[in-house]
């Protein structure tokens, strides 16, 4: 890994997948993050709603992104994110491509997330420059370990 | 690196996707890397064709694709897709939102698709574009369909490396019609009037005939509607795309692409030289200025002592 193509890479945009997985349909939020996002110089790609966590993988995969943002209000968080985490490893993702996680998520459960590798679990209220900065961190992170 | 760069090459070959998407990638962030993982695979004989689809915003292009692919893909193509949105001018950043109407026909077959941001920079795009076709051709796709984002250079640019090219339109937008006769009419192979559920599609369709009518030569350029919501006219459509896609002469398409292509880079770099030779023009010009030398001499004063 040379130190030159490093300073390369990091000129290029973010690539960012949004997504909501599995059925929740509240796309308030998501379309706020997008033009966040986008606003903040990022690439972010976003597929539609209620995507299954496989689609969320391979669409990750084909575009290449930095960063998987997913979000959920419905409750079903500990079940889908860990979902999406297990698929990830078993395409051999897991450390090229970072998983950050938002929405109405008890306190009790970010730890749980945070060890299975989902990081932030932002709730609703959350300035925005903290959830693109930590993206930011992630992202980076993400691109050191590609090549 | 020499580990990972062998690992992609095999990837490619056996058309993971995974190592598509990388290699994709990795051509803009790592050309000499990437040369490596194509070598041995690369074969400018097999460039895919590029079927670009343009058109202007909500006519309908990304559900029209949905539509299309999987029929072209059945005909015994190997394809991908790619699309192609505007990135900010301002942030740089972009909202990348084609899967949206495609996510049904994506995850129910094997096509793979790519998202591409315009990134502002001129030619930068078609050199993404470039970047993608090369890695798809290692991977044995013949075929590639390019959605792109409707008007402008870099529209253009991308019709420029398109073997068929599809004009999508839809009712209602005559004043549309009128901004697109300079530039992409001219050039499109076969016209789509989409929606033709909406009144006003055959009116559309009779302008554009008349259009074409009027201009001179020998007329081939085909005109089609369709219905995304009663799948009307799509399978006509595909027939007619791949009618026209095995009436290209691969030869002659991979050379008008790649020459475009080689002599975009080339002037790209000379400008880089030419603005390094007028770099202390700002002084001189300011001093004619000041001298109440007119703007026409003063230009030409600059090109001579360049070129002395």
């Amino acid at each position: 890994m040379g130190s030159g193509k490093n300073q390369k890479s990091s000129e290029r945009p973010i690539r960012i997948l949004l997504a909501k997985p599995a059925i929740d349909g509240h796309d308030r939020g998501i379309y706020v993050l997008a033009r966040a996002f986008r606003d903040a110089g990022m690439e972010v790609i976003y597929p539609g709603l209620l995507p299954t966590p496989e689609e969320i993988i391979n669409i990750a995969i084909d575009e290449d992104v930095d960063v998987i943002a997913i979000s959920l209000l419905n409750g079903s968080h500990m079940t889908i994110f860990k979902k999406v985490m297990e698929l990830l490893k078993k395409r051999h993702a897991e450390g090229d491509i970072a998983v950050v996680g938002g929405g109405t998520i008890p306190e009790a459960d970010r730890p749980k997330l945070e060890k299975i590798g989902v990081t932030g679990n932002y709730g609703p209220g959350t300035p925005m420059n903290e959830i693109i900065s930590h993206i930011r961190k992630r992202a980076e992170e993400a691109r050191a370990n590609k090549w | 690196m020499g580990v990972e760069a062998s690992r992609l090459s095999e990837g490619l070959k056996a058309g993971d996707r995974g190592s598509i998407a990388r290699c994709i990638t990795m051509a803009e962030d790592d050309p000499k890397a990437f040369s490596k993982v194509i070598k041995g695979l690369y074969d400018p004989k097999k460039i895919p064709h590029v079927i670009g689809i343009t058109g202007p915003p909500g006519c309908g292009k990304s559900t029209l694709i949905s539509q299309l692919a999987p029929i072209i893909a059945a005909s015994g193509h190997k394809l991908a897709i790619i699309a192609i949105d505007a990135s900010s001018p301002f942030s740089g950043g972009a909202f990348l939102g084609n899967r949206i109407r495609m996510e049904d026909t994506l995850s129910s077959s094997s096509i793979f698709m790519r998202s591409i941001a315009t990134r502002g920079a001129k030619g930068g795009l078609t050199a993404s574009v470039m970047n993608a076709l090369i890695t798809l051709s290692c991977a044995g796709f013949d075929l590639v369909i390019v959605e792109s984002v409707g008007s402008g250079q870099a529209d253009f640019d991308i019709l420029n490396i398109s073997s068929t090219i599809l004009l999508v339109l839809a009712p209602g937008l005559g004043d549309e019609i009128q901004a697109m006769k300079a530039g992409t009419m001219e050039i499109a192979d076969i016209f789509v009037i989409n929606k033709s559920e909406l009144p006003g599609a055959d009116q559309a369709k009779r302008s554009i005939m008349a259009y074409l009518s009027s201009q001179q030569g020998k007329n081939t350029k085909k005109v089609t509607t369709t219905s995304c919501v009663s799948k009307h006219g799509i399978k006509e459509l595909a027939d007619l795309t791949l009618e026209h896609e095995n009436g290209v002469d691969t030869a002659a398409f991979i050379s008008k692409a790649f020459g475009t292509e080689v002599d975009r880079i080339a002037k790209e770099l000379m400008s880089k030289s030419i603005d390094k030779l007028t770099q202390g023009n700002a002084a001189s010009i300011a001093k004619m200025l000041d001298e109440g030398v007119d703007p026409y001499s003063a230009a030409l004063e600059l090109l001579q002592k360049l070129e002395k």
